[in-house]
This record gives C-alpha cells, structure tokens and sequence, in this order.
C-alpha cells in the first residue's frame, strides 16, 4: 500500500526537516567537490598541455585512472582501502572527507579535459602576443588565455556540476546520508522506502532545476551578442561576465526610469 | 672570444643576429642569416611568400628556438646565456624581460578580444612593468591619440576594423617603451583602403627615430622610409643594400626576378 501521506509528511510537514538536511549535505559536497575539481582540473590541464614529459606523462595517467574506472569503486578503494595501504586499521577517513576527496579527484580529472578543450580553443597568437609584451607563461595565462577559454568552459562546466548533484547518491554506500542515503536508511527501517526515495527524487529535481536556471542565465551572459550590447558599460569583464550588479542594457532598467 | 668583447664597440647595435639557422623538422627555415640593426635605423625585409621573412622576426624575439647561432638585443643574448662555453636557455624571466623591450606587430593584430582598445594598451605596462594605472592610462590615451584612435578608447577589438585594430595593436606596443619594433607584414591582411592608415603610423614612428625591423611587401614604404633593405630567398639573405642599391641596382638575378613580379 503506497503512502502518500508519508510523502507529503517528508515534503512539507516534517518538524525534523530530515530531507532539507540531507538536500544541503547533497548541495554542499557537490560545490565543494566541483570547486576542488575545477581548481584540480586547472593545474591537470596545464600540466598535460605541457612539452615536458614529467609533467604531461603523470597528468595523462592521471586523467586515464579517473576516467577509466567506476567513481563507486574510486570511492570504496578510498574508503576500505587506505586504512590498509598505511597498515593502521584504525585510522578512518570520516566519511565527508573520504567522499569529498574520491569526487574531488574524479571531478578534476574531467575538469582537465574541458579545461584542456577551453584553451585550445583560444587562438595560439593570443599567447604569443601576451609573451611578445613581456608577460610570462603564468601571468598570460591567467590574464589573457584563461578569461578567453572561460567561454567554452562554463557551459560544459555547468552540466559537470549538474552532473556531481546527482553522482553525489554514491556517498550513501559508505553510509553518508545524503537525500539517497536518508531515503534507503530510514526508509528500510520503517518499510517506506519507495516513498522516501520518491521524496529524494523531488528534493533532486528541485535541486537541478534551480542549478538549470542559474546555468542557463550564466550561459545568457556569455553569449557573445550580449557582450556586444554591454560593451559600453565599464565594469570589468568578470563582473560583465557573471553579471554583477550590471543593469540589463535595454532591458528592465530603461523601462524602470522611463516610468 | 667572449659575449662581452664580441659586443664592445658595438653599443649602437640594437639587434644582431650571427648565423641564425632555424629549421622545422627537415625544412631549414633559415640558414645562416646574419642581420645588424642600428639605432633609429629602419631595416625592411622583403621577399618572396616562405622566404623565412616572419621565422627571422619571431626568431628575434624568442618566439620561435633557434637551432644555431647567436641573437643578441642590445648586446645582450636573447634566448640563451652561456654556460661552461656552452649555449643554455636562459630563464623565463629574463626572457621576458628582453622581450618587453621588443616591441612586436602581427600580421594578424592578435588583440585581446576580451579587452577594450584602451584596456590593451594597458595590460602589459601595469601587469608586466607593474607601472601605475592612472599613469599608464595617459599615456595609453595618449598613444591612442597618436595613432588616430582616441575615440575608440572604450571599444572591443571586434568593433574595429582591421586597420584600427593594427593601430591599436601597435599602440600597444609602443605602450611598452620598446628600444625596437618588429613589423611583420603588418599590413597583408587588410584591405586595400585601410593599409595606408597604418603605413602612415609606421612611417610617423620612422621619422620619430624608432628603430625598426619591417617585413613588408609595401615597395613605396619600402622606398620611402627604410635605410636598410634586405632580399630573402629560400632561407637565406640574397641581397642586401641601401633602398637605391636593392630598388635600381639590384646585382642578383633573384632579386630583380622578385622585385619585377610584384611592381
Ligand atoms: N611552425 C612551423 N612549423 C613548420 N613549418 C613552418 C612553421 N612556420 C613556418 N614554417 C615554414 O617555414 C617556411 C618559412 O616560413 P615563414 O617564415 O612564415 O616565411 P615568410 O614569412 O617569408 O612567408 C615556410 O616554408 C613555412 O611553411
Ligand atoms: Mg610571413
């Protein structure tokens, strides 16, 4: 007999906010995780665009580890694992830092091919007239290269993170209750689990939706016609780009001031 | 003999190049290209398309290794420095710092798109020689000014046509403070009407003193402006003269050959 009631209880009604809890420990590992990945991808993607061997060589077996094997069995290996590499059974990663450092790792290794497609696609001549001024790999990089791949990056980038909300369901095997773990533990426990699990699906949907309309207003702002129609205002291109504070150019703001 | 004294006496040498061999595989690019520029002296390198014209320029500036012989910057070593008699490549930084005093002009302008016009005449001076902003930018808008485009200041490189973009590219350059400027073709990819707007910056920066180092196929700029011209072929220097010797008294076949085609 399916309960609807239940549903309803853990959607709206639940003085323990059971499923809010466990909907921010899903938002927070993803960000973390995503964040960590990016910055990890960054540096993975530099060092496998690299001419020297020592450095291209451990990215590419890098990147060919996390991509070739299961995130699942990545994070087992983590977790039952490296209490036996450094032979002391006592030590115990606690399970967020277990699950975080597995994500991180696997996230940046697909971080570092988007991030590695990103600067390809800018113009070789960008980095040769930023070195012909003087600037270093670094510096041009950062300045010149890095502002101009962030156009490719973030749409790719904003699927990876959409991605990382729902891959995130893996942290419930090592009993990290997360929305899936919280649905199956007490779900099993008081034989409601397909309400539960319903109820982790909505609080999942909502979770991808929002991210959908952040993701597709972050897009908005990228695209090159927008920037076009912005170019005269005179903020700087990170706040033109995420959109800070800047009045939408013929848009709400002129018809405010003409009331 | 020693860096050092190879370069004593020769204090008004801007750029010299013993030897340049730069090859791409199996292809030699250039063999053997010997090349001295003085202060405030325009060199103009012409020749036929695949001559190693660019390879010579982004040779000068470390844009490309060289795979023998010696360039140096004011006397100083580019690219490479010495150790135990033997050629090493120097550090990034010092590589960097040369090439900041080396101004270079693309064929294709290569601007930075994500950046205004005033915005790329800015970055380097403030990132690179850590000049302040408020300084650095008066004298950007002043530089703009001086190539024609001080009302561009705040338009993105897209907005502009190709020949205020290379305008703007110069600018950027000479943004730097560069003892010298490398022009490579700087005006082939533009149309027709919009090269002499830029030949006129180029001409202008000639008759201030700039010392120069033109790949061009402009004979009348040529002509005009340089001291200096050098004929290329097939990866090495084939003649080199004053504009009259090379224009009106060309001794070697090639050169009459190459000149005859284009006027
Ligand atoms: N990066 C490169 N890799 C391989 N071959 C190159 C490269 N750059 C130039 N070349 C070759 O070197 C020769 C000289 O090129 P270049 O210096 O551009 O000549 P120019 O500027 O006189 O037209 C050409 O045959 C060209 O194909
Ligand atoms: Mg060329």
């Amino acid at each position: 007999m399916f309960e609807w009631n239940t549903v309803w209880h853990f959607l709206f009604a639940d003085p323990n906010h059971l499923f809010l809890i466990a909907a921010w420990r899903t938002l927070w590992i993803s960000v973390v995780a995503q964040l960590c990945g990016v910055i990890l991808g960054l540096f993975l993607a530099l060092m496998r665009m690299s001419r020297f061997p020592y450095l291209n060589g451990p990215a590419r077996g890098y990147i060919w580890f996390f991509r070739g094997s299961p995130l699942l069995v990545q994070v087992l290996l983590l977790w039952d694992g490296l209490p036996r590499i450094i032979n002391n059974p006592n030590f115990l990663l606690p399970d967020w830092a277990c699950i975080l450092v597995a994500f991180s790792l696997n996230e940046g290794a697909y971080m570092a091919e988007i991030v590695r497609a990103g600067i390809t696609s800018v113009d070789v001549g960008q980095m040769e007239a930023a070195k012909s001024l003087g600037m270093r790999y670094a510096l041009a990089m950062r300045r010149i290269v890095l502002p101009q791949a962030a156009r490719v990056i973030i749409p790719p980038l904003g699927n990876e993170f959409n991605n990382m909300l729902k891959t995130t369901s893996i942290a419930s095997v090592i009993g990290l209750l997360e929305l899936t773990g919280t649905a199956e533990v007490y779900g099993s426990q008081n034989f409601v689990i397909f309400e539960l699990l319903i109820v982790a699906t909505v609080f999942y949907l909502l979770l991808t939706t929002i991210w959908g309309y952040i993701q597709s207003w972050i897009e908005n702002r990228l695209d090159p016609n927008r920037t076009i129609k912005t170019e005269l205002d005179q903020k700087s291109w990170a706040a033109r780009m995420l959109g800070f504070g800047s009045p939408r150019p013929g848009g709400a703001g002129t018809l405010a001031s003409g009331r | 003999m020693s860096v050092q004294q190879q370069n004593n006496g020769s204090s008004r040498e801007m750029v010299r190049a013993e030897k340049i061999v730069k090859r791409f595989g199996n292809l030699t690019v250039l063999n053997g290209v010997d090349l001295s520029v003085k202060r405030g002296e325009v060199v103009v390198v012409i020749g036929p398309s695949g001559s190693g014209k660019t390879t010579l320029l982004r040779c000068i500036n470390h844009l490309e290794k060289i795979d023998d012989g010696r360039i140096y910057i004011e006397g100083e070593l580019m690219g490479y420095r010495e150790k135990n008699g033997r050629l090493v490549e120097d550090s990034e930084a010092n590589i960097a710092r040369i090439r900041s005093q080396v101004g270079f002009v693309f064929q294709r302008f290569n601007l930075f798109p994500h950046l205004t016009a005033l915005e790329n005449v800015i970055e380097a001076p403030i990132h690179v020689l850590h000049e302040p902003r408020a300084e650095v930018t008066g004298r950007a808008l002043a530089l703009l000014d001086k190539v024609g485009l001080a009302d561009k200041a705040n338009a993105y490189p897209h907005k502009l046509s190709g020949g205020q973009q290379q305008r703007v590219a110069i600018a950027r350059a000479l943004a730097m403070n560069p003892k010298i400027m490398l022009f490579d073709e700087a005006t082939s990819a533009l149309d027709p009407e919009l090269v002499g707007e830029v030949l006129k910056v180029m001409k202008q920066l000639a008759e201030e003193g700039m010392t120069m180092v033109v790949v061009t196929h402009e004979m009348g700029f040529a002509r005009d402006v340089c001291s200096h011209v050098i004929f290329m072929d097939k990866a090495v220097i084939v003649e080199e003269g004053t504009p009259e010797q090379i224009f009106e008294h060309a001794q070697n076949e090639r050169t009459r050959n190459f000149l005859g085609m284009i006027s």
